[in-house]
């Protein structure tokens, strides 16, 4: 029997594919929303199609699809005909939310617009994931990497000359599908004062403008190219706090500019000449002489493993980390405990595999992962004949007739 | 027009930009929000009397309590107030917060139906739940930051893991506060560092836990991609990048092979599988030529008049110009009193009903002290001025 969730009665039509959209409604399932993924009878949800990441085999589940949509029932209607439309509009008439990031002309297409469904049931909340936002100017297809394109996030990173850096498959995405989830949970909040439904959109453009917020605000203040160019680690505004390569592995360094953990730091790395250094005598020489104090920091380091200045940190109370892989991420005791990490059972392969798990923690209402994502169309009749009340006859007659699956 | 979060009371136990954040996303979309301003802390208007551009967009639509947090008045103070109000957000640790009494135990103790959100570095639970909140370490520990460059190239700190922490606890304390809406019951939610830079990096993490390839381990070289329509970066003539994303190339394939000059029947790319695994990197080699030949513009063009999914990577500036960023309010132009024209970040979710607001830019350190009081605490004017008299107020 399944705990009580705090989204226990809230009922998503997720009308979604690939990532932003559908995580969004991931986030309401494992909390407890009844999400119904809406899909087409014909292959579904893009998603599913996914064969290969990075030029390698995805395996024998198909972990892209199948972790998104967890918690999720799937649908499979034609929106092309009047009875996949008909079916659509009665889900409407019954959901507390209509989730989608498809286009507007799709939305068009399949008379599922704000205007059309807000008609049919003024407490609906209907929450969009679009590319460029309600007033946005550009009409062609978005996907996450080409918005952070535009954003300027790629072009400040990494070492100068090198290529711009995306921020990781879906990383945009990911920020846009969790401001969506908050978005409906405002507009749910006050949908129990207003009694009103409303329109709300979280595109990639502004949950990417939150994601940069920290140096695109002070360029937005400032002009300074600083913020909007790659800063080479050897020029840090304070070389103390910057990544350094141990003999084995790189590492992050986290010491204030100030002169008192400098001369920790420096017996720590049995550095006693540098200490004496008069270049790095304070903190204004240590900022104006960087380049050279990463350099003379580079050298000490290279002379131990991590491990080795991990130990000696930990006693003198310094922060800092080595900077692992998903290798060492995936044994971490600290991402199992807190449930960032989870096993689950997938059908499809019958064993237990590993997710991502529940990224906010809930005392009294935590989520769970029930099940990872459904088979395509699996769960089209029992809503059809549950939720909205057609008989048998009709479900066969629409099945016959290919508008379900 | 009506705010989404009507009648809340948020006290904010913030100290850093994403837990301050936080609190502003809830203070943007109507939540009366209190920021405890103590003596010791660095923020506020710039000595030289610039823009503090940090201090606006991390504490704005927010009121200011001033209070000496060393004083046992101060003290009390406050967990009086913390079991006044619905939500109370920090990133504080927890040591810390027991030693004043504003953690959970305390705090629920005081008023069960509290919403609590707690942001750390690393979770609540687990060996290192005692490290601090840096998100620097967070992401070092995420497994993302070496995937980031070309090969052969230093770890990338990109400084965006925090962002999502931010979003995640403001979504928590919604989803708290709806429950509690319903039934009554308050709890604690929580939001890490680790969870913020582990989430952001889903697919990349959820590939490695599935197929556990030491290459999903490893920076890909940008000439050794697995799709070279989609994800790819290929230079322009003029230096500046273009990103191509389109990884339907069944569909996409004829009109990127015309608008590149190269021949879309050439038996080498004839077929998706062709294309994206048998002679992927000669794909690659091939549109990595074909890109140089123009400069940016002339793509940008092509790109928005074919309405194909590829666009030229820009920096800053183009966010900072952009008339539709100011359309949407991602971006605000303000006209201020003494500093005269500034642009902010605005809002990053548009609601129709219950619309993100600016109210006000973040408040003098201790500007709604009084008022509190007053009217959350009932003070009278008499004790407000005798605790002003002994600076427990400042």
């Amino acid at each position: 029997m399944t705990m009580a969730g705090p989204l226990d009665g809230i009922r998503v039509l997720d009308l979604t594919m690939w990532f932003q959209g559908p995580v969004a409604g991931q986030h309401l399932a494992d909390l407890g929303a009844e999400v119904i993924h809406l899909e087409s009878p014909k292959g579904g949800d893009f998603a599913r199609g996914v064969r290969s990441i990075k030029a390698l085999a995805i395996g024998d589940w198909n972990q892209y699809f199948l972790v998104i949509n967890r918690n999720k029932k799937s649908m499979a209607v034609d929106l092309n005909t009047p009875d996949g439309k008909e079916i659509a509009h009665r889900l409407v008439e019954t959901s507390d939310v209509f989730l989608t990031n498809l286009s507007a002309k799709a939305l068009e297409k399949w008379n599922v617009t704000y205007d059309e469904l807000a008609k049919r049931n003024p407490r609906l909340i209907y929450a969009m994931g679009s590319g460029y936002g309600p007033y946005g100017r550009i009409t062609k297809p978005s996907f996450d990497m080409t918005v952070q394109a535009l954003i300027g996030v790629m072009a400040r990173q990494g070492e100068p000359g090198e290529p711009p850096i995306y921020l990781g498959m879906g990383s945009g995405d990911a920020m846009g599908g969790m401001m969506a989830a908050l978005g409906i949970m405002l507009a749910l909040y006050a949908r129990e004062t207003t009694g009103r439904g409303q329109f709300l959109d979280a595109s990639l453009y502004g949950a990417q403008t939150f994601m940069a917020a920290p140096t695109l605000q002070a360029y937005l203040a400032t002009g300074s190219p600083r913020y909007a160019r790659p800063v080479s680690r050897t020029d840090p505004d304070n070389p103390l706090w910057n990544t350094y390569r141990a003999k084995d592995q790189w590492m992050f360094l986290c010491v204030p500019n100030e002169d008192t953990p400098w001369k920790t730091l420096c017996d720590s790395l049995d550095a006693g000449t540098l200490a004496a250094d008069p270049r790095f005598a304070d903190p204004e020489k240590r900022r104006a002489q960087a380049t050279a104090l990463v350099a003379a920091l580079d050298a000490r380091m290279a002379t131990r493993d991590a491990s080795a200045w991990m130990d000696r940190w930990t006693k003198a109370g310094i922060d800092a980390s080595p900077i692992v892989t998903f290798k060492e991420l995936a044994a971490d005791p600290q991402a199992w405990d807190n449930d960032y990490l989870l096993n689950a059972h997938c059908e499809e392969v019958n064993r237990e595999v590993k997710i991502r798990g529940l990224p906010v923690g809930f005392t009294k209402t935590p989520g769970v992962v029930e099940t990872l994502g459904p088979q395509l169309g699996q769960d089209t009749e029992l809503i059809l004949f549950e939720t909205l009340g057609y008989d048998w006859d009709k479900i066969g007659e629409l099945k016959a007739g290919g508008t379900i699956l | 027009m009506s705010v989404a979060l009507e009648n809340v009371v948020v006290l904010d136990l913030t100290t850093q930009l994403w837990g301050s954040m936080a609190a502003a996303l809830l203070a943007d979309f109507g939540a009366e929000v209190i920021r405890v301003d103590d003596r010791q802390g660095r923020d506020g208007p710039q000595p030289d009397g610039t823009w503090n551009h940090t201090f606006d967009l991390v504490h704005r639509n927010k009121k200011s309590l001033s209070v000496d947090r060393t004083s046992e008045r101060g003290q009390r103070l406050l967990t009086t107030l913390a079991a006044k109000v619905d939500v109370v957000i920090t990133d504080r640790r927890e040591p810390e917060l027991a030693a004043d009494g504003l953690d959970y135990a305390s705090v629920s103790a005081a008023r069960p139906d509290t919403v609590y959100a707690q942001g750390s570095g690393f979770g609540p639970k687990g060996p290192d739940a005692g490290l601090p909140p840096l998100d620097e370490l967070a992401a070092a520990r995420a497994g993302m930051m070496p995937l980031l460059p070309q090969p052969d190239q230093p770890p990338v700190y990109a400084g965006h893991g925090q962002m999502y922490t931010s979003v995640m606890l403001a979504y928590g304390v919604v989803v708290a506060l709806f429950h509690r809406k319903k039934t009554g019951e308050g709890q604690r939610v929580d939001a890490s560092l680790l969870a913020g830079n582990m989430y952001g990096a889903s697919l990349d993490l959820q590939a490695y836990l599935a197929i556990g390839e030491d290459r999903l381990l490893q920076p890909v070289s940008r000439l050794d991609a697995g799709n070279p329509m989609s994800g790819v970066l290929y230079p322009s003539q003029d230096g500046l990048w273009i990103a191509v994303t389109m990884p339907d190339t069944d569909r996409w394939w004829p009109m990127l092979a015309e608008i590149t000059g190269l021949d879309a029947a050439d038996p080498r790319f004839d077929t998706h599988d062709k294309r994206c695994s048998d002679n992927r990197l000669a794909l690659i080699a091939a549109l990595d030529d074909a890109f140089k030949q123009h400069p940016a513009e002339y793509w940008r063009k092509i790109f928005n008049e074919r309405q194909m999914s590829a666009d030229v990577i820009e920096d800053y500036e183009y966010p900072a110009t952009d008339p539709s960023a100011r359309d949407n309010r991602y971006i605000l132009d303000l006209d201020d009193a003494s500093l005269g024209p500034l642009r902010t970040l605005g809002f990053p979710i548009f609601m129709t009903d219950t619309p993100a607001r600016l109210r006000a830019n973040a408040p003098r350190r201790g500007q709604h002290s009084a008022e509190i009081l007053r009217d959350l605490l009932d003070y009278s004017e008499r004790d407000i001025a005798a605790l002003e008299q002994e600076g427990v107020l400042g």
